[in-house]
């Protein structure tokens, strides 16, 4: 026996005992296998979405916060662009508490070049004393080379006992 | 022994400090965890969570449990341990680990995971921790630790109930009988806020009047047995042992009202059937022996129809679509978690499946099966996804190609040096003006026209030879023009070096957007290409996998096929064993009957 086969043999007996075990793996065993594949193949598909349909360059993302909600209760908000209306979302109660305990809603995806725009953000629902409530905020802002990020966040102002809409840049 | 109400984790307590951490929340909390953990895992492979690293890998770990996953889930809580030193973090994940071994019936693995947590847990797992232990126990055999554990339980009071119940039950199992019934007693005797509180006293109830019949305590065993309400789980077997410790004093004729009581019930029900033996037995026991016959035929024509439709369900099981009958009322978007099979169809089969459907392995199975066919779903719109942006890559390449010669023809006409060149050569003009102070080098077009003009008129000889009047004339209009253009110069002069300081700054924005523009145009076909080629990498995978999970859902489907058998035979076997019962004492009947011989014992039902 020349040396290479020599060196094959302890990797075929490996082989033979690796194969009977992998052909009995258990239906539960394949399933978790299948939903491991299944999300690395999703996670590629929305990587290869963004880079198709949102490049980096020209990519925009609006995202909506909120904390306690005491003085406000969301029901919907209308987001334009440049004056033009991109999104309007309603709320179910479900979306409205895992805003509430922490969750943050990517609210509009889309592009835009690079250069100065503006945001307007119109939130409707209701104030303090169940009172019906519409409040605009509004950001200025350079969109450069990159990604830009901006965060909507709707939050208690204790001390005047009202809410308050921000609007911010990330980076 | 029972579980603990769907568990909430609070896991970003405080401000989310990164927007994406908090869209995988956002999901989370709506309990869509397949988006929640694709959108983590997308967010965590851009870079994109800088602050919540631990949490996102407690979630992820946490996420991959909801979903199934069990074996991801302990590595992504091992990496989390070897990566960690914080103790805080320790212990949630062991804890998280602890819990992942608990649901998988790796009871022991649970245990051990759940002793390495140092007391450094947050107050809603603090509680939950002993009961998970206590259930471990319990599921080992080892009831007196768990009621160690129970004893000692500190948590929220609407948590009370179950810890109670499942200490009763783990008191008695260990032979402490006496503290056993008093866990129990107490919570037979509580007041129920709601439903579910309800449900839960029933079940002390019942489980306490079992416990005094095996005891031989009919009386104490009829008391707690009839505080059981008469709807609900617990009610036939209430009405069941009712009926024996009625039996156990010696009142026969009590003991038929609530065994006639259950007659009129879904003979399905175990208490139900062996209530069709019950009656004749206490007939026969009144010597009311011509009753008990005529009760035993019923009976025995009860078991017949019974076996007949279980014939029918294996039949129509037989011919598949079971499982998919059994999802007719489910709702696809509900998450898995929370997923229980909650209004069974009307099919023929499925009336037989409440008990196997309650039991933990059938529900597994049939949710890996409801999560197959989502997954299936999924990849069929991914699927068609693909396909759209195969066709959207397409046409950008057609319109980048299309575009090219009009690109191009614009990118040549493109001068950089001879914009610069133009650019320094006013810039040396307007240095040599404000050197000079040469105010004419900044007049108006109408101011150097004129200028001109009396230039020309002074050169020439017809002002020489003009009236004297005529040259102070040119005179003062030279004079008035050149002050006029002296006054202005240093506002212009101010504006033309603004002008060009604009110019410097447009000039410098031209060449590193012509350099993109140019490094657009020589990239994107390559860009293209390779977004092509990832589309056509991704396509055949997609197909892959539809036809594993097809697969899967296949089996899985086959071993739900199987367990709903062999459940349908095991309750065919029971009814065929009841009748035997019921033949052995008739037969007995019709001989006491026949010889008129004293009344004999007829076999107790069930013996």
């Amino acid at each position: 026996m020349d040396m290479k086969r020599m060196r094959m043999a302890p990797l075929l007996i490996a082989l033979l005992c690796i194969s009977p075990i992998a052909a009995e793996q258990s239906l539960d065993t394949r399933i978790q296998d299948l939903r491991q594949e299944i999300l690395h193949l999703n996670r590629e598909l929305f990587m290869l979405e963004e880079d198709l349909l949102f490049p980096a360059n020209t990519q925009v993302a609006v995202f909506l916060s909120m904390d306690v909600g005491e003085f406000f209760a969301l029901d919907s908000v209308e987001l334009k662009l440049n004056d033009r209306v991109v999104t309007r979302y309603l709320y179910t109660p479900r979306e409205v508490d895992a805003l509430l305990r922490g969750g943050v809603q990517q609210l509009y995806l889309g592009n835009l070049r690079s250069g100065s725009h503006e945001l307007v953000a119109v939130f409707t629902g209701k104030g303090p004393h169940d009172r019906d409530y519409r409040r605009a905020t509004s950001l200025n802002f350079e969109k450069g080379i990159g990604a830009q990020f901006v965060e909507l966040k709707i939050s208690d102002r204790v001390s005047r006992q009202q809410p308050e809409f921000l609007v911010r840049e990330w980076d | 022994m029972l579980q603990m109400p769907a568990w909430a984790q609070e896991l970003a307590a405080g401000e989310v400090r990164d927007l994406h951490f908090g869209e995988a929340l956002f999901h989370f909390y709506q309990d869509d965890y397949f988006t929640s953990l694709s959108r983590l895992l997308i967010a965590r492979e851009a870079g994109r969570i800088i602050h919540h690293k631990d949490d996102a890998e407690l979630l992820a770990g946490g996420l991959y449990l909801q979903f199934g996953m069990h074996d991801e889930a302990e590595r992504a809580f091992r990496q989390l341990l070897d990566e960690s030193s914080d103790p805080a973090l320790h212990d949630r994940v062991w804890f998280q680990l602890g819990r992942a071994h608990y649901r998988q019936g790796k009871h022991e693995a649970a245990l051990t995971a759940l002793e390495r947590v140092e007391g450094h847990l947050p107050a809603y797992a603090a509680a939950e921790m002993p009961l998970l232990q206590a259930q471990g126990n319990m599921a080992l055999g080892r009831y007196a630790a768990a009621a160690r554990l129970l004893e000692d339980w500190q948590g929220p009071t609407d948590w009370l109930p179950y810890m109670r119940y499942n200490l009763g039950v783990a008191l008695i199992r260990s032979g402490d009988d006496g503290r056993g019934i008093e866990q129990l007693e107490a919570l037979g005797r509580q007041p129920a806020r709601n439903d579910e509180d309800k449900a839960l006293r029933d079940r002390a109830n019942l489980a306490l009047g079992y416990t005094w019949l095996q005891q031989s305590d009919p009386e104490r065993a009829l008391e707690v047995l009839q505080r059981v309400r008469l709807e609900g789980v617990s009610a036939n077997r209430a009405l069941l042992g009712v009926g024996w410790a009625k039996t156990a004093l010696d009142d026969h004729a009590g003991a038929l009202l609530p065994w006639r009581t259950l007659w009129t019930r879904d003979r399905l029900d175990g208490a139900v059937q062996e209530s069709l033996l019950a009656v004749p037995y206490a007939l026969a026991r009144l010597n009311a022996d011509s009753e008990a016959v005529s009760a035993y035929q019923n009976a025995l024509e009860a078991f017949d129809a019974e076996i007949r439709r279980l014939d029918a369900a294996m039949s129509a099981a037989q011919a598949g679509e079971l499982v998919d009958a059994l999802l007719v009322a489910d709702d696809p978007e509900r998450a898995r978690w929370h997923w229980q099979l909650e209004e069974l169809p009307l099919a023929p089969e499925s009336r037989y499946l409440h008990a196997l459907i309650a039991r933990h392995g059938f529900q597994e199975g049939l949710g890996h099966y409801r999560d197959l066919l989502a997954l299936g779903r999924h990849l069929d719109a991914w699927h068609e996804r693909l396909e759209t942006f195969g066709h959207l890559v397409e046409a950008q390449v057609l319109a980048a190609q299309q575009r090219a010669p009009v690109v191009d023809g614009r990118l040549a006409v493109i001068d950089t040096g001879a914009l610069v060149a133009r650019r320094d050569a006013l810039a040396a003009r307007l240095d040599a003006i404000a050197e000079g102070r040469d105010v004419v080098g900044l007049a108006s077009d109408e101011e150097l026209e004129f200028w001109k003009l009396l230039e020309e008129l002074e050169a020439g000889p017809a002002l020489a030879a003009a009236p004297e009047e005529a040259r102070e004339r040119h005179r003062l209009l030279k004079g008035h023009l050149l002050w006029q253009m002296d006054r202005d110069y240093g506002y212009r002069l101010w504006q033309q070096q603004r002008a060009l300081a604009e110019l410097d700054e447009q000039l410098a924005k031209v060449e590193p957007r012509l350099q993109r523009v140019l490094e657009i145009r020589a990239d994107r076909p390559q860009e293209l290409e390779a977004l092509a080629e990832r589309i056509d990498a991704l396509s055949p995978r997609i197909d892959l996998l539809k036809d594993r999970v097809a697969l899967a859902r296949t089996e899985q489907a086959g071993q739900l096929h199987a367990m709903a058998m062999t459940w349908l035979k095991e309750q065919r076997q029971r009814l065929l064993a009841y009748q035997v019962q019921a033949h052995f004492a008739l037969a007995t009947l019709y001989d006491r009957a026949a010889t008129a011989a004293q009344p004999s014992p007829v076999a107790e039902p069930g013996s």
